[in-house]
């Protein structure tokens, strides 16, 4: 009896160690989640105040991407230099990460993985000798805490602009909502909502408010927790008044005509089983990220009762932000599309080693010439609205994508309200896009 | 127009002119905000010249209104001012001292006219020329010619497109319930072009035969809602339930009046026509059906999304919204004659819509089967008769690198079908007839241009209309469309046993209007049509 008794006792202890996430290490959650704890990168050249011009970009040539470099030596651009500044992810992100990244691993396939429940998936530093590492990176900005577990962009202005006269040829008024069903770790219920039967990850609600011609347009994204199977989208037409089906195949479709595809949102939006990933290495980059409320604000496109204005454009045709720019650590990461004919040969994308957003991508075409230039300029939470402060997201505050081969540009002017109340899971429903309809 | 104003349209109109005045009756959550255009549409019909000359300004209104209990709470409309010049410009073709030589002249050749005709070309506008017709028709082809001009201002206060009030309540399992109450359009099904289940508002052909959007056309009503929105649950990743009570007077569809440019299939010339010989009219009588609860109409629809599939089961008891003539007596007593009644139909369908990723395309498929529809017949008029109507469709968006843009294109076709269940040889309409359609839409320079082409095949008909057409969008509020639409077919005929038939192939008037369908008769309607709007 007492030998039956220590044997259960010795399984249910075998049972209780195998059910706990193996270990991190309190070492590499502090690197990566807060890289500038200790010291902030320095660089000889480049000082927190100045302005790179075409005068001095090439002093500092080694801490700009390629297409900022052109941009800054072809006079189009003039780039302000900020303190970088840590950009601290919700502390309830971070110790999910300790809870469970222990226990991810990839699968045999690209778009595989298992363990993955709630924040970064491999927080470790990646390797040049880890021919997985680019993919690992790609699942940390796929889990990533992005706009945390729902925002919305209430309002967001789109601009589609000549790039050689500076015509703003059309200004197109939104609203964007995100939701996270699963990965979950700030906004109740967590780690995800339920009931979920299709296993959504993740929803992106987007409502057209002007001009008239496309006022009333809806677009709903539904992604699955599975990364293999594509997502269901549908489109609501104020003409129409019914939600039609997409075929979400197409995510290079330039979306309502502007520079920015599908799968560029957020710079990728897409299945990470879609592209192969390499990790190139890690670099200090002068990368968009500032205080919103220290910024010079553009006074005519957005006026209300916050008084929030949003961020000006400047330079060739209004196509870059008028914002600071900070060093920041940043992987390299190229992506390079599985399907042959996609029309791009591949990214490089810039990310953010503490936040593992996306601030810049630079998009090759099949030839293998630049073509489009992606920034997305990331705001501190405790410098925007006060709705934002201490919720630990670097909020997306000013986009562009530059058409380099066009002359063409679209550039994005938000109001991001983190605010659970502005999306409710009834609001990544179709149910929603035939009631917002008319 | 003869009719009385209803309670409800002086409802409509107090609560739109608050509105127009910014001062709701409750207290606002929020300004109301306005946008609308301006817009002329100018067609030219081959050999007939000016065919349209349309003037349009609409306004559109949404006033958040602020309540207790209740969540976005807000009052909605459209107005909606249409003159239409053709009228004044060219009333040698269209108006009221518009005539034809023989009845059909419009879409067929005199063939009939020399063989056996028995019936008089219809008389234009009938209550500007014809007051005891206008007497017959009273209630339903009775427009006059100003009538058609200012198409919005009659006493059904069509000018006010839609105005109504809806509101969330947010039930403590976290579902909604919504009502929804005033003047508006419900929209059912999943179909482009033609409406299988999408029947719950009539239609006003007469303003651009079936060619304008649907928004344009249907003819909002006074409706209240209900809606029960589910969301989730362990099996459905969506769920609503919706109730219908359309408690408007019942209103048929418009099919336009003699004399008008657009009269589908013809019917406003042949209700307006008469026995040759100074004999009686054709129309004896139009059923008209009071304002009471049994006359009114009422639907549910349950509708969510089960994985890859997005569905709906659909029930509707309405009235037919098309003219069935019932015959007022037999050979040799009154044949020939009739009345004008609109049945009462119950309708029961459904629609579903998948997405296949192999194929990165989504199906539809849309059904509905009625009971109680009439359908014309040669020898007694009418048979009340089942009728199955069904739709599949195939959209897929694709990306053609070699037609020089990097948007996808639209490519959209859909076969639409119709069958009668009581089929009789004397039917004009086929047993089974379907309709194909296709659409290929491109979008360039940033999607401010954007080419398209649709095209529409009726198989019993042998008839196909084409319309391409380009649409430039400048800036923010020009938009500026070219257009072609051009016809063929409409040369199918049928025997009319009055006339004694005819075993060599039949003739075309009155009943091959219904074989030849809306594309046939329009046959000789080939235009070009050019708009242009500004909106703001």
């Amino acid at each position: 009896m007492l030998k039956k008794t220590l044997i259960t006792l010795a399984v249910t202890a075998g049972l209780s160690v195998n059910a706990q996430a193996a270990q991190i290490s309190e070492e590499v959650i502090q690197e990566a989640f807060h890289p500038y704890a200790n010291s902030l990168p320095k660089a000889d050249m480049v000082k927190p105040g100045m302005t790179i011009n075409a005068g001095n970009v090439d002093s500092v040539k080694e801490y700009l991407d390629p297409a900022m470099y052109m941009f800054i030596k072809n006079g189009d651009y003039e780039m302000k230099v900020g303190e970088t500044t840590s950009f601290d992810l919700h502390k309830s992100y971070v110790d999910a990460t300790r809870k469970y990244s222990g226990d991810v691993k990839l699968g045999s396939k690209p778009g595989e993985i298992s363990g993955s429940v709630a924040g970064r998936p491999f927080p470790q530093e990646p390797s040049l000798d880890d021919p997985r590492a680019g993919e690992k990176l790609a699942w940390n900005y796929k889990f990533g805490y992005n706009w945390g577990d729902s925002s919305a962009i209430y309002p967001f202005y789109w601009k589609y602009r000549d790039m050689n006269s500076g015509k703003v040829e059309r200004t197109v008024k939104m609203n964007f909502h995100f939701l996270n069903f699963t990965h979950r770790t700030q906004q109740e219920p967590f780690p995800e909502i339920t009931p979920n039967p299709s296993n959504l990850f993740r929803g992106i609600y987007v409502q057209v408010l002007e001009p008239f011609d496309v006022k009333d347009t809806q677009l709903l994204i539904q992604r699955f927790d599975d990364d293999l199977k594509r997502d269901n989208a549908y489109l609501y037409l104020g003409f129409q008044r019914r939600v039609r089906r997409l075929s979400s195949g197409q995510t290079t479709d330039a979306f309502l005509g502007s520079d920015v595809m599908i799968e560029d949102f957020e710079g990728y939006n897409g299945r990470i089983s879609d592209m192969n990933w390499t990790y190139k290495g890690t670099k200090y980059i002068l990368s968009p990220m500032y205080n919103h409320n220290e910024m010079v604000l553009d006074t005519e496109t957005h006026k209300d009762d916050d008084g929030y204005q949003v961020i000006k454009f400047a330079g060739r045709g209004g196509c870059f932000p008028e914002i600071t720019w900070q060093l920041r650590k940043t992987y390299v990461v190229e992506s390079s599309p599985v399907d042959p004919n996609h029309p791009i040969s591949k990214r490089e994308h810039y990310m953010d080693a503490q936040t593992f957003i996306i601030p810049r991508n630079i998009t090759y075409d099949r030839k293998g010439d630049m073509w489009k230039s992606w920034t997305i300029g990331q705001a501190h939470p405790d410098h925007h609205l006060p709705i934002n402060k201490g919720t630990g997201v670097a909020i997306d505050d000013s986009f562009s994508m530059v058409d380099i081969q066009a002359n063409h540009c679209t550039t994005g002017q938000f109001k991001g309200i983190v605010d659970p109340e502005l999306t409710p899971p009834s609001k990544m429903t179709v149910q929603n896009l035939r009631a917002s309809g008319r | 127009m003869t009719k009385k104003i209803t309670t409800l349209n002086k409802v409509a109109i107090g609560v739109a002119t608050a509105i127009a005045m910014s001062y709701g009756p409750t207290v606002s959550a929020g300004e109301a905000q306005w946008s609308g255009y301006v817009e002329n549409a100018t067609y030219f019909r081959d050999k007939k010249g000016l065919s349209k000359f349309r003037n349009t300004a609409q306004a559109e209104f949404y006033k958040p209104v602020e309540s207790d209990g209740w969540s976005n709470v807000s009052i909605n409309g459209v107005l909606r001012a249409t003159y239409d010049g053709v009228y004044d410009l060219n009333d040698g073709e269209f108006g009221k001292n518009a005539g034809e030589n023989y009845l059909g002249e419009n879409w067929h050749d005199n063939n009939t006219a020399s063989s056996s005709a028995v019936l008089n070309p219809g008389v234009a506008f009938p209550c500007e020329n014809d007051p005891a017709l206008c007497n017959n028709l009273d209630g339903y082809m009775d427009q006059d010619e100003n009538d058609a001009k200012f198409s919005d201002f009659n006493d059904e206060l069509d000018f006010i497109r839609e105005l109504y009030i809806t509101a969330d309540k947010q039930l403590a399992n976290g579902d909604i319930f919504n009502v929804t109450f005033g003047k508006q359009q419900v929209v059912w099904g999943k179909t482009d072009l033609f409406r299988v289940l999408d029947v719950v508002n009539p239609v006003d052909y007469s303003r651009h035969n079936i060619y304008d959007e649907l928004e344009d056309i249907r003819i909002p009503q006074w409706m209240l809602t209900a809606e029960w929105r589910m969301g989730a649950n362990n099996i459905f990743d969506d769920q609503n339930l919706q109730f219908i009570w359309n408690i408007d007077k019942f209103r048929p569809h418009n099919l336009g009046t003699c004399g008008q440019s657009y009269k589908m299939v013809d019917a406003g010339c042949f209700f307006a026509s008469s026995i040759q010989g100074g004999g009686p009219y054709i129309i004896n009588d139009v059923e008209e059906y009071d304002w009471n609860l049994k006359n009114t109409q009422f639907g549910v629809k349950w509708e969510g999304v089960y994985g890859d599939a997005t569905f709906s089961l659909n029930a509707l008891h309405y009235r037919q919204q098309l003219p069935s003539i019932h015959a007022l007596g037999a050979p040799g007593d009154n044949f020939g004659l009739f009345d004008i009644h609109f049945p009462r139909v119950t309708l029961l369908g459904g629609a579903i819509d998948y997405y296949s990723m192999n194929m990165d395309a989504t199906w539809r498929l849309e059904v509905a089967y009625t009971e109680g529809e009439e359908q014309p017949r040669d020898t007694n008029g009418y048979k009340e008769t089942d009728m199955l109507r069904y739709v599949i469709g195939f959209d897929k968006n694709k990306i053609i690198p070699s037609l020089g843009t990097r948007s996808a294109f639209l490519i959209s076709a859909q076969l639409f079908g119709e069958h009668i269940l009581d089929h009789e040889v004397d039917m004009p309409n086929d047993e089974d007839n379907w309709i194909a359609t296709g659409l290929f839409k491109g979008f360039y320079m940033n999607n401010r241009l954007s080419p398209q082409i649709i095209v529409a095949h009726d198989f019993a008909a042998k008839a196909t209309a084409i319309a391409p057409s380009i649409s430039f969008t400048p800036d923010n509020h020009w938009m500026f469309n070219l257009a072609l639409n051009v016809k063929t077919g409409g040369d199918e005929t049928f025997p009319w046993s009055v006339t004694g038939g005819d075993a060599g192939g039949g003739q075309t008037e009155p009943l091959a209007r219904f074989l030849n369908g809306p594309i046939g008769v329009a046959n000789q309607e080939d235009e070009i049509q050019f708009t242009v709007r500004y909106s703001f």
